[in-house]
């Protein structure tokens, strides 16, 4: 049975208009009716080295960048050599086994078997239709849409919405691409795979959108943020966005001015939201607290890349979830969201925007540059949300308390402006009232009804949380538990594992904080649980053994790639069988 | 009809009898209460110190949060609601340590606020050390052989960041001292006023005495003169200008920005989402 699947990639260095083809070609994708998961290799520099855009497209639900390599396009000639070496295992990634479209001014490399070389004139047929020497990839781009069976009108409009606005540079291109997919048909033999493609054009979707466009939906108005990888997505959509959406966007001194800026907007009333990756979080653990006591609501939206310091500024890690459950000082109520998918990233961003404000507390949104910087294929959104403010204080409220000690720990909140209802906001320990508790004699009273007071809006959160997501775990004997971005490998691996005989499933964690007590019933009687993430200690790991006292095996990724199915169902068979 | 009485506060200030501070709270409430500005419609932030506790004893909005970084708070507090009045109040340390960065900045941005620092040189609160404006070698806990460094000088620092009101007064004069704090509140734009505010318990150098015999008020002077407000900005020891150094009416942050300059983000319904927003995507 033919593949029913294609998995293309590109190959070349920084600035050779890889990451751009990959968009053409993910687009062409969905459009066709097809889901889509990009995966983008890239380093941290802007010109020169070695970056690769994969783009996997299936009329299948494909949940991960997978396992294969259908079609390469190689840039150069170290892409080329580099992508068919049958061991280039690059965090996982797979060698070409199908067609490789190159220039055929790149010679002297040596054939591996499983490859259809695939010579063509990319730079000769370009320079027909225009000086842009990166109209190669254009040319190419066409030819892989003929090696896939693809019809090329997709890609033609596809083109058009790229160059919009760019006068003959769309018809330049347009004719460029026929001209390399007809090249192709004429040359070479189409790929032995099946795209059932469909009129109904998908949604192709970045992280970074996802969080922008969810904030949108929760009423953001204000966003401060300063630029780090992989958080500058959602910061990148958002400015671009800023005027049509009515939401101030506002790069200022460092990540300590955002924080501020964005505790200080909701203090105003204004929904305010700030972002950064773990670099930047660090840098704002002081005011996470200071919005805790003060009982400001905050997100924050964390996108993990690999630590410790700079570390590997474009690759992927889930390791900073110690950082943000410990990060200020003392104890104070916050909440902690993993979203597991880009569609996710769109629904828990509003969700998160209306926790932050209903319980007056930070909340913090963890991604990675997994899902933040890649795209994938979402389903239709439903945009019915409402916006819930929490609870305000009415004007003139006679005698108000800021800081009412109440049932759910709930305060009715005033924001500046309302009659009658003057008061100070503390970040020194303080009354119901707001007056400061810690420079007089302190009162220990006082200082335990207003712990009890905060802290109760976490049992209240707790009571309010809805149950934990699991995959295919009915009679599973294994429990695969995973966090955040890994569901789609992990979903696709229990698919495989279980085809196979396996008896498995998976507990998937998209709220890490506070934990959900009903995952303790769903880890009962299993004969093992498999605890997957990606960093070197278990974070997660950790965490779950000191809630729920459970035995867990560990598997661990910590090389700056996201998991890869194939290699993860091996491992987790050898857990098994251990 | 506002009167002074509404911005007295209900928690009593915890300041050594005369600090400094007292004379800067009751020129504020002064000057506000002059302005006819309702309590409802001012937020004072502030930072860490003894002069950041102030928020607490004055009838207003407060926000007192943590060291150094009130003016990232105080400026989108403005921009999302200009309809407040908004002040941001700390010493020194606060101000020329840790806060040094926002202040260039919110200075560039022309942020319409009133940022007063009391300015005691040395750390109170945390009991007597070096701050960024003690002079050189004044002896503190943490100089006990004097300090070693130049003191910062906040006047040409504002100066050179882009604030376009730059004062400073002195709590041992309080008449002028609300003149000043009057105008800056009044001015459409970052108005930065340095405050000498005695320390009585750990600063034994610079007293009031100190001042009063050192500092001269300008009168005519021209305050658009940025080469001549620069002169009176480095004039120290002997001599030492009080006054409104500098005012000019230049562009602020909230009038160019596309998205604050359309309205009061605050009275703004959020957008609605529609299917046709999503088209973007397909």
């Amino acid at each position: 049975m033919a593949r029913e699947e294609a998995i293309f990639r590109i190959g070349g260095a920084a600035g050779d208009g890889v990451q751009s083809a990959g968009q053409i070609m993910g687009k062409t994708l969905s459009r066709s009716g097809l889901h889509v998961v990009t995966y983008l290799y890239y380093q941290d520099i802007i010109r020169g080295g070695q970056s690769w855009y994969q783009i996997r497209g299936s009329a299948n639900e494909i949940k991960s960048q997978g396992d294969g390599l259908d079609i390469l396009i190689a840039l150069n000639k170290d892409a080329l050599t580099r992508h068919t070496n049958p061991k280039i295992n690059e965090g996982g990634a797979s060698p070409l086994q199908g067609v490789a479209i190159f220039d055929k001014g790149i010679s002297g490399y040596e054939a591996v078997d499983g490859v259809t070389y695939c010579a063509m004139p990319l730079a000769e047929i370009a320079a027909k239709y225009g000086s842009n020497k990166l109209m190669k990839n254009t040319v190419a781009l066409g030819a892989a849409a003929a090696a896939s069976g693809l019809s090329f009108d997709v890609m033609s409009d596809v083109i058009a919405d790229t160059f919009e606005g760019k006068g003959d540079v769309i018809k330049q291109n347009q004719d460029a691409a026929k001209e390399g997919y007809d090249y192709f048909s004429q040359h070479f033999k189409k790929l032995e795979i099946t795209l059932k493609t469909s009129n109904r054009k998908r949604m192709l979707m970045g992280g970074g959108d996802a969080v922008g466009l969810g904030a949108v939906m929760g009423g953001l108005k204000f966003y401060a943020g300063y630029p780090m990888t992989p958080a500058s997505s959602a910061l990148h959509f958002l400015a671009s966005h800023a005027s049509k959406y009515g939401v101030f966007v506002k790069l200022p001194e460092d990540e300590i001015a955002a924080i501020n800026m964005a505790i200080g907007g909701n203090y105003a009333g204004l929904r305010s939201m700030t972002g950064s990756s773990g670099g930047g979080f660090s840098l704002m653990v002081e005011a996470l607290g200071m919005a805790g006591m003060m009982e400001v609501p905050l997100v924050i939206y964390e996108s993990q890349r690999s630590g410790p310091s700079t570390g590997l500024p474009t690759k992927t890690e889930q390791g900073d979830l110690n950082l943000v459950l410990g990060a200020s000082q003392g104890d104070f109520p916050r909440i902690v969201l993993s979203p597991r998918n880009v569609e996710e990233m769109f629904y828990m961003t509003a969700e998160a925007l209306n926790l932050a404000e209903k319980y007056q507390t930070p909340v913090i949104l963890m991604s990675d540059l997994y899902l933040s910087e890649n795209y994938a294929t979402v389903n239709d959104l439903d945009l019915k949300f409402k916006i819930d403010h929490g609870e305000r204080a009415k004007d003139n409220t006679e005698d108000f308390k800021r800081y009412l000690d109440t049932p759910t720990g709930i305060s009715p909140r005033a924001i500046p402006g309302q009659a009658g209802l003057v008061h100070n906001e503390d970040s020194d320990e303080h009354n119901e009232y707001g007056d400061v508790v810690s420079d007089a004699v302190t009162d220990p009273r006082d200082r335990i009804r207003a712990m009890n007071k905060r802290m109760r809006k976490m049992e209240t959160y707790i009571k309010s949380m809805t149950p934990t997501p699991t995959y295919k775990l009915d009679g599973a004997e294994y429990a695969i538990v995973q966090w955040g971005s890994t569901q789609g490998v992990v979903e696709e691996v229990v698919d495989a594992l279980k085809e196979k005989g396996h008896k498995v499933g998976a507990i998937e964690i998209n709220r890490p904080f506070p934990m959900n007590p009903d995952i303790g019933k769903l880890l009962e009687g299993r004969k093992k649980v498999i605890v997957v993430e990606g960093n070197y200690t278990g974070q997660f790991n950790r965490l779950l053994k000191s809630e729920f006292l459970v035995k867990t095996e560990l598997i661990t990724k910590y090389d700056g790639e996201n998991f890869y199915p194939s290699a993860l169902a091996g491992e987790i068979e050898s857990v098994i069988k251990r | 009809m506002v009167e002074l009485k509404d911005y007295k506060g209900h928690v009593a200030p915890d300041w050594c009898p005369a600090c400094g501070n007292f004379a800067q709270l009751t020129a504020m409430e002064k000057s506000l209460t002059e302005l006819g500005i309702e309590p409802k419609d001012v937020v004072v932030v502030s930072g860490i110190g003894c002069s950041s506790n102030l928020p607490e004893f004055i009838h207003a909005y407060g926000f007192h949060g943590i060291h150094g970084r009130l003016l990232p708070v105080a400026s989108a507090i403005k921009w999302g609601n200009p309809k407040l009045t908004v002040i941001g109040y700390g010493g020194d340390g606060d101000g020329f340590n840790e806060g040094t960065q926002h202040l260039y900045h919110a200075a560039r941005r022309n942020v319409d606020m009133t940022y007063i620092v009391s300015d005691n040189q040395i750390f109170g609160l945390t009991t007597g050390q070096a701050s960024p404006t003690s002079p050189t070698g004044l002896k503190t806990k943490t100089t006990p052989d004097g300090s070693v460094e130049k003191p910062v000088n906040p006047m040409t620092y504002a100066l050179s960041a882009g604030a376009t009101f730059v004062a400073r007064a002195f709590s041992g004069d309080p008449k002028h001292l609300q003149e000043v704090i009057t105008e800056g509140i009044k001015h459409k734009g970052f108005s930065f006023i340095d405050v000498f505010s005695p320390c009585v318990t750990f600063n034994k150098l610079n007293t009031y005495d100190y001042f009063r015999k050192r500092v001269y008020k300008l009168t005519d002077n021209d305050r658009k003169d940025f080469q001549q407000a620069y002169k009176f900005a480095e004039e120290w020891n002997e001599k030492i200008p009080i006054g409104i150094l500098y005012q000019v009416d230049e562009e602020r942050y909230d009038q160019v920005d596309p998205v604050v300059s359309q309205g009061p983000l605050i009275d703004r319904e959020p957008y609605r989402l529609t299917q046709e927003d999503l088209k973007e995507f397909l």
